[in-house]
């Protein structure tokens, strides 16, 4: 497996106008979110109740009992009423049919945003969390294969490659299903109560972590390797040990050629926490499941959750192409720019 | 809690039940296959599209791109499952798959796939040089010519290695399936170790479909590699 | 006082012969420049001294010290290296080329490896250039801040590896002359180099090297007008008829 996916874009350009519009959406869309979970903060919660304000954060409050904040009937109200005309025009009206779906989508969406803001709270912290320790394991291992020895390297890419040969779904079950993980996990005790989540969500977070380390060190070997070996030479020469030379010179540069393809596996991680429901995670897949078998509306929810990862995808692309041009360095070109 | 992993009763039963995750290895395969095809044939013209094309189609086609690269596969397949008014299909019988759930699955990792396998071929269209264009025009050559003749076949040679990746993603999401209880090899997986009395099997089940699934990708990926070395273009893929 | 003493020293890739039997001396505060046909194993030769290559046989002495019973990271600071092709990191700055040794390796406190950065980028000419990015600056400004880079661990003798091969004509000048306020003040220098006029003016002693083995060494004078070995006269003056 000589190939890597490291030159394919995470979700490619929208075009120009539409990034914009995007960017928009994204920024009130992440504010709601906030919102929403500020709102159910434990946290915030005790110290609100501390400082004399118990009503304002309620986290005590079910998932399930949440209210929206935005009412669901005039988008119930615009839809019933396109929907009158429409049967009134007979056949010739499909575009106010669909219309009058989205008005309906509207209001389905208003009435179960506040259980999906909980399960994007989930795939969030699973997703950030995830990526972080994965990026721990995979600076070690990229610097194993490239820098470590016939043995080290040979350890390193064993790992990598058995993690990407097999479907992180089977992974998941084998953590969760079939070692005695998350006995072990329920076992601290305090794992599951006083807004600790369940142990799901810690083999979750493992699952993720050792998926993701394996894919993110492929980038990363991929940007040390394109370091110019002189680099390391010079480092070399004026005194730093091996160790020090990775550590000051080779790593800051090619830490930044791996950006884009750290992007890659962000997006990535954000789409495929959705397989932590199958695990019984409250994620934001599993919270729309289970709307969908409460109200049988499968179709729309599952249109509604697709809008959902979208925001999260798009925006943590548009800010990740930022944090780029951030800590970018004049002639240091993209990873991907390189010749 | 069983306190002996890996017993080698449980591997008995997997032995025993070889045929049975075969057929489901059997669907994965297919399913592959189809998701695959289905890809190459949408994304290769998504991709000349997103290059040469114009105005509301290209804007179209680089939407839908964005959309299908965005969501969750699982998401996708749950949508087309129950969204798209596909009609009942019956069950093929031997390996007993759903025939409306395998469609659903092979349109939703499709056109994912093409979504995907447009980015690759625009990259690799992109990557021939201006040169190219300007030495077929100054022989004569229209553009629609130039691109059919010169720029084409160099850049479908160029898109292998990101067709390869491609293969890997779909063969290992097709498990993904799972959720529309579609019988592939997780599925199968999952039922035998839900059998009764046969909860302490489920390591060595899994174990075992994790090795057909690298043995897949492993073999599959050295094969093309081999194929990749013997028509590449001398010197022509940088 | 003898500071470098190349003694017998052989190095090969493989079958290939690079060094055969290379012995000379250096005394503190000399210039000594090494020149010879490509291939035949000026860099080479360099690269042993500071262990970015490993002898076959022989022995190399710094001040009395056999280098193989150092420490390698000790040999380096001692020795500076200046690169053909600079190799100055690509994601700091100019002063930052310089603090990462001091800071990392002399242990030097910030604002110290700072102040003492930018004296030797005032050395070299360059005190205006010391927050530019190596890709920002030229040919030779990125040459300067190599030596710069060597310079500021205060080395006892520095390497310079064909320093002006990769410049453009008209950058060469600005290098060799920082290369000839250094051989002013009495640095010991190790250079390969093709520039004639420098070795000419500048070097204690010249050495031929021709196929790993040293064909003739001497004061520049005695190579230049009146060389032993028909190969020197014939190397050298196609090289002046270059230049």
């Amino acid at each position: 497996m000589t190939t890597t996916d490291v030159d394919q874009t995470a979700v490619g350009e929208l075009p120009g106008r539409r990034r914009l519009a995007v960017g928009a959406v994204g920024v009130v869309f992440w504010a709601w979110l906030l919102a929403r979970w500020a709102s159910h903060n434990t946290l915030l919660d005790r110290l609100f109740t501390a400082l004399g304000a118990p009503n304002l954060v309620q986290s005590e409050l079910g998932v399930r009992q949440r209210e929206p904040w935005l009412p669901a009937e005039p988008f119930q109200a615009a839809s019933d009423g396109v929907a009158d005309v429409a049967a009134s025009l007979g056949p010739a009206s499909v575009l106010l049919e669909w219309l009058a779906w989205l008005f309906d989508l509207a209001a389905f969406a208003t009435t179960i945003g506040p259980q999906l803001a909980a399960g994007a709270f989930v795939t969030v912290y699973l997703t950030v969390l995830s990526m972080l320790l994965g990026l721990l394991l995979a600076v070690p291992l990229s610097v194993a294969r490239v820098y470590g020895g016939p043995v080290l390297s040979r350890i390193s890419l064993a790992y990598t490659e058995l993690i990407r040969g097999t479907p992180l779904l089977a992974q998941l079950f084998f953590l969760y299903f079939g070692l005695p993980l998350a006995g072990f996990i329920d076992s601290f005790g305090f794992v599951g109560s006083g807004g600790v989540p369940r142990a799901a969500v810690f083999v979750a977070i493992v699952g993720f972590t050792i998926n993701s380390s394996a894919y993110q060190s492929e980038y990363i070997r991929a940007a040390l390797q394109s370091v110019d070996p002189g680099q390391l030479t010079a480092a070399r020469s004026i005194g730093l040990s091996k160790l020090q030379g990775i550590r000051y010179v080779v790593l800051p540069q090619g830490l930044r050629f791996a950006i884009p393809g750290w992007t890659n596996e962000f997006v990535y991680l954000i789409k495929y926490s959705s397989l932590a429901a199958f695990i019984t995670v409250p994620e934001l897949f599993r919270r729309a499941r289970n709307i969908g078998s409460d109200t049988f509306q499968f179709t729309d929810v599952y249109v509604i959750v697709a809008l959902f990862y979208l925001a999260l995808v798009l925006t943590t692309a548009l800010a990740m192409g930022k944090l780029e041009q951030a800590v970018a360095i004049p002639g240091l070109g993209r990873g991907a720019d390189r010749d | 809690m069983d306190p002996v992993l890996l017993q080698a009763s449980d591997w008995q039963f997997v032995l025993e039940n070889w045929q049975f995750l075969l057929l489901g290895t059997v669907v994965t395969v297919l399913l592959t296959a189809t998701s695959l095809g289905l890809g190459f044939l949408t994304g290769f013209p998504a991709g000349a599209i997103e290059v040469y094309g114009s105005g509301r189609l290209q804007a179209a086609v680089s939407t839908a791109g964005v959309v299908l690269r965005g969501t969750p596969i699982v998401v996708l397949i749950v949508l087309f499952f129950f969204g798209l008014p596909l009609p009942r299909l019956g069950t093929v019988p031997l390996l007993e798959v759903d025939l409306k759930a395998f469609v659903a699955a092979t349109l939703a990792l499709g056109l994912r796939s093409a979504a995907y396998q447009a980015q690759v071929f625009r990259g690799a269209i992109q990557s021939i040089g201006e040169g190219q264009m300007e030495a077929a025009r100054s022989i004569g050559m229209s553009e629609r010519q130039a691109i059919q003749h010169v720029i084409f076949p160099q850049a479908i040679r160029r898109s292998i290695p990101g067709f390869q990746n491609e293969f890997t993603i779909v063969l290992k999401d097709t498990s993904v399936a799972f959720a529309i209880g579609l019988a592939e090899l997780l599925t199968r997986a999952e039922q035998l170790y839900l059998q009764p009395g046969r909860d302490t099997a489920v390591m060595e089940v899994l174990i075992a479909i994790s090795a057909v699934y690298f043995v897949l990708t492993f073999t599959t990926n050295r094969t093309l590699d081999y194929l990749n070395e013997v028509y590449a273009v001398p010197g022509g893929n940088e | 006082m003898t500071l470098l003493r190349v003694e017998h020293v052989d190095k090969s890739y493989g079958d290939e012969e690079v060094l055969h039997d290379v012995s000379f001396e250096m005394q503190r505060q000399d210039v000594e420049v090494i020149v010879g046909p490509s291939g035949s194993g000026k860099s080479t030769l360099l690269r042993c001294v500071n262990r970015l290559t490993e002898i076959d046989d022989g022995a190399i002495y710094l001040d009395g010290e056999e280098i193989h019973a150092l420490d390698e990271n000790e040999l380096r600071r001692r020795v500076g290296m200046v690169f053909q092709d600079f190799n100055l990191f690509a994601h700091r700055t100019a002063r930052g080329n310089v603090t990462l040794g001091l800071r990392q390796v002399l242990g030097m406190p910030r604002e110290e490896a700072e102040a003492t950065a930018d004296d030797y980028l005032e050395r070299v000419g360059l005190a205006d250039q010391a927050e530019s990015y190596p890709a920002e600056l030229s040919g030779g400004q990125q040459q300067r801040v190599g030596i710069a880079r060597a310079l500021a661990m205060e080395p006892e003798l520095i390497l310079f590896d064909e320093p002006t091969s990769a410049l453009d004509p008209e950058l060469i000048g600005e290098v060799l002359s920082v290369m000839r306020d250094l051989a002013d003040e009495g640095t010991t220098m190790l250079c390969v180099t093709h520039e004639m006029g420098f070795a000419r003016s500048a070097a204690s002693r010249i050495t031929f090297l021709d196929d790993g083995r040293i064909v003739e060494r001497g004061p520049p004078e005695t190579l230049f007008e009146d060389p032993e070995h028909e190969r020197t006269r014939a190397f050298l003056g196609e090289l002046a008829g270059i230049q």
